[in-house]
């Protein structure tokens, strides 16, 4: 234990009389949940962070855990997070059986979608349809297509500009719920909306 | 045999043919390689550029940016762009990224990528990549490489001096 610790205190005695050639620290996750983790390899050690202002820097080309405080990762970073964009949202909208149409409440959340763009000075939307598993797999791929066409359309009759959106149908591939084959499920007959 | 002689002639006139019509002088030319957009600019704030074959353009919110492309950022600059994977990358003053390699397929959001932190601020909120492909999202930086799995994280990179 002290033949290993008494080395390690004395190479960061050493290092930390070097400039610090590189900073690296997890930020709380913007979209909330779990957080992830970075590992920083820098050739002999990996250090791997996976606490939020968890922070490592790099000196001598060595990288080691560090404490840098809220503030100073605040005000360093403070440009940087200034300059991020709005993120991609991602909205799921559902549909009445065997039908391209949007189920009521589902009519009411597909505003969300169009005043999402409203926000962005340029967007991209994504918009890949799915179906349940009841019909054959050609009447399901055509079925979840016309799904993402029926949004697009409508999109486009609100006046966002078709050319920034992209429309796929996966059919009864790609199940929400896992059901068996022929099985009615209003939480398959969606479309999976990404705003970015 | 003589047929496949002829078609190999037919084929020399019409790549002449080709030739002549675009006007192109070397027919030792790469064929053109159609280049996929891998992000595009969200955000500009203050002096922020793409570096492009050597060739330095402002950056403007809107562009498409591809695979080997630079952004650089002035000491007054920022810029946000986001890419077809949802990975969103800010970056403050004085900063150069390179974006390496890049590789995303929508169907499965799988992927990979690789950006070449020089110098500089870079803040990341992760995407599909690094969230369906543990290990495949990297930043280079001068002294290490950093793995990441599907996370908000920030990396500073200071510039010689």
């Amino acid at each position: 234990m002290m033949r290993r610790t008494i080395p390690a205190l004395a190479s960061m005695v050493l290092l930390a009389g070097c400039p610090r050639q590189a900073l690296f620290v997890v930020l709380p996750n913007a979209e909330g949940g779990g957080v992830g983790a970075i590992t920083v390899e820098d050739g002999k050690t990996a250090t791997t962070l996976d606490q939020p202002y968890a922070t490592a820097e790099a000196r001598a080309g060595s990288t080691a855990p560090t404490a840098e405080n809220q503030e100073n990762i605040s005000v360093i970073f403070r440009r940087a997070i200034a300059a991020q964009p709005i993120l991609p949202q991602h909205i799921r909208l559902y549909f009445i059986l065997g039908s391209d149409e949007l189920t009521p409440e589902s009519k009411l959340a597909y505003r969300a979608v169009f005043d999402d763009t409203k926000q962005r000075p340029v967007y991209e939307i994504e918009v890949i349809g799915f179906t349940d598993t009841v019909g054959d797999l050609p009447y399901n791929q055509a079925l979840s297509l016309r799904r993402a066409a029926a949004i697009r359309d409508t999109l486009v009759r609100d006046g966002v500009d078709r050319r920034a959106i992209s429309i796929v149908g996966r059919g009864k591939r790609d199940l929400l719920v896992p059901t068996a084959d022929q099985t009615p499920e209003p939480r398959n007959r969606r479309v999976e909306i990404t705003v970015r | 045999m003589p047929g496949r002689k002829k078609l190999a002639l037919a084929l020399w006139l019409a790549a002449g043919l080709l030739i002549a019509t675009a006007g192109v002088p070397a027919a030792t030319e790469a064929p053109p390689i159609v280049q996929k957009p891998i992000a595009q600019i969200k955000k500009v704030t203050g002096q922020a550029s793409v570096l492009r074959f050597g060739e330095r353009r402002p950056a403007i919110v809107g562009d498409m940016l591809f695979v080997n492309d630079v952004i650089e950022t002035g000491s007054d600059g920022g810029i946000g762009i986001t890419f077809i994977d949802n990975t969103v990358f800010s970056a403050g003053p004085s900063s150069q990224i390179a974006l390496d390699e890049f590789q995303f397929d929508s169907n499965d959001f799988r992927g990979a990528m690789l950006a070449d932190m020089r110098q500089g601020t870079l803040a990341v909120v992760s995407g599909d990549i690094a969230r369906s492909t543990p290990g495949a999202m990297k930043i280079k930086t001068p002294t290490a490489i950093l793995g990441v799995r599907g996370t908000t994280f920030a990396v500073q990179v200071y510039g010689e001096h």
